[in-house]
């Protein structure tokens, strides 16, 4: 049983009330958000990879479907899908990396579904999503998908999910072979690396409203919403709970 | 289209269903039906997980096969994958119809060969870390000079400064432990904080069946 269970619910409550009221806002009122670069740079990314006929390496870390990185799971996946859209045009068949073997099927299916998209079907294969196992602290997953990206002549990789430690090896890698790197993870180690040494960086709800960000249907705009008004909750909660500890 | 059409209102149906029966159950009492409900999900999850490890082996053993049958760039290493791979396999067996004579006659060669081989490798790598992110922090700075990249910089020389067991260092150790304790503690609960309600208003879209990722 959860504890706190009151407090979830309300959560989970307000979130749905606020996303709900920000899907009427969006389709009420044009809303600008404000600039997060790397989903500037993502769609400039993809146009120039079809360009100049270069491969993208999408990487989900070991982000699971089944487990507590399931949502970060699903929406590394959509903005996988949303690019691959634009890059499956191209001869070059995007590369995707995930170290859980369910989130495998769900990558394969997001690639599928891009060549569907494009009515291209017959150019998909299967193998264009590769499975590594985590190991012990996830560095086999990084030496395999180094070697991979590397090999396969990748021009960009976008590491998209949950990354420990170990994404410094494969940013080192992605950077000594000349890739454009774009990172993110919700684990804070995974975080700082990504801070180091990606070109561009999303941290840490950044990533759940980029499919707001990439042609966001309004329900989407309503969650970017939702965050906004749960942010302001927990900042003045935070500051009610300091103020009667003074 | 229309299968596809289909097979997309069965899953969002079962994703909504499902998940709305997950979120009562985890909300009620562990012995509740609800409660029962959800925990015979969560351990379906599980078995399903541990099932899905096969279909990452096949999916494995297929890109690296396709990367030999095509001699891609770099085949070589994909042989000594699958070549692993069966060595892995071929040890285990041996290990379990308990084959092995001689000097190793009951040891478990799978587990000793993973000790020697992989967690080496791993531990190497782990040692390699320190570099890549000091090399990192100094590519940080040739490519932007910004306020936050310089405070980034200087926090990460105070850290390791700090750690060095010198005399008439405790000073510095204590700045350390402040900058561990205050600033640091306090935006990595910002940040994971804020995944956690990013991950709130995803799951909310994900329950209302407006998530369109998983479908088919």
């Amino acid at each position: 049983m959860i504890e706190n269970n009151e407090l979830t619910l309300v959560l989970i409550l307000v979130a749905l009330a606020a996303t709900l009221a920000g899907r009427l806002l969006a389709k009420r009122w044009r809303l600008h958000w404000r600039s997060i670069p790397a989903y500037v740079v993502l769609p400039e990314s993809a146009a120039d990879a079809v360009e100049s006929d270069n491969r993208i390496h999408f990487s989900m870390g070991s982000s699971a479907i089944g487990q507590a990185s399931t949502v970060s799971a699903l929406v590394t996946a959509e903005l996988v899908y949303r690019l691959s859209q634009r890059l499956v045009v191209s001869r070059q068949t995007p590369l995707i990396t995930v170290s859980d073997p369910v989130t495998l099927t769900l990558a394969q299916d997001t690639l599928r579904r891009a060549y569907e998209y494009r009515c291209r079907i017959e150019r998909y294969h299967s193998r264009a999503a590769a499975w590594y196992p985590q190991g012990a602290r996830s560095l086999v997953f990084a030496a395999g998908v180094s070697s991979l990206a590397a090999d396969a002549d990748v021009s960009r990789s976008v590491l998209l999910g949950r990354f420990g430690y170990e994404l410094a090896l494969l940013g080192e890698s992605a950077l000594r072979h000349g890739q454009v790197l774009i990172a993110h993870s919700d684990r804070i180690e995974g975080q700082a690396v990504a801070f180091a040494q990606a070109q561009q960086v999303l941290i840490g709800e950044e990533l759940y409203v980029g499919p707001a960000y990439m042609n966001g249907r309004l329900i989407e705009q309503g969650s970017v919403i939702a965050l906004d008004l749960l942010r302001w909750l927990v900042i003045v909660g935070v500051l009610i709970t300091a103020l009667q500890a003074l | 289209m229309r299968r596809h059409r289909l097979l997309d209102i069965l899953s969002t149906v079962t994703v909504i269903s499902l998940g709305l029966v997950t979120v009562i159950g985890l909300l009620s009492d562990r012995d509740s039906t609800a409660g029962e409900m959800a925990g015979f999900l969560i351990q379906l999850v599980a078995l399903i997980s541990a099932l899905a490890v096969l279909v990452g082996i096949v999916n494995l053993l297929a890109v690296h096969t396709g990367r030999i049958r095509h001699t891609e760039y770099g085949w070589p290493y994909s042989l000594i994958v699958l070549l692993a791979a069966v060595a892995v396999v071929v040890l285990r067996i041996i290990d379990r119809a308990e084959g092995w004579s001689g000097d190793l006659e009951g040891e478990t060669v799978s587990l000793r060969v993973f000790e020697a081989v992989q967690v080496s490798l791993e531990s190497a790598l782990m040692g390699l870390l320190v570099f890549f992110l000091v090399y990192a922090a100094y590519r940080l700075m040739r490519r932007d000079v910004t306020v936050w990249n310089v405070l980034f910089l200087a926090a990460i020389v105070v850290v390791l400064v700090g750690w060095i067991p010198l005399e008439n260092m405790d000073a510095l150790g204590d700045v350390r432990d402040w900058l561990v304790r205050v600033p640091v503690s306090a935006g990595a609960r910002g940040i994971l904080i804020g995944v956690g309600l990013g991950t709130v208003t995803v799951g909310v879209r994900v329950l209302l069946g407006q998530d369109r990722s998983y479908r088919g």
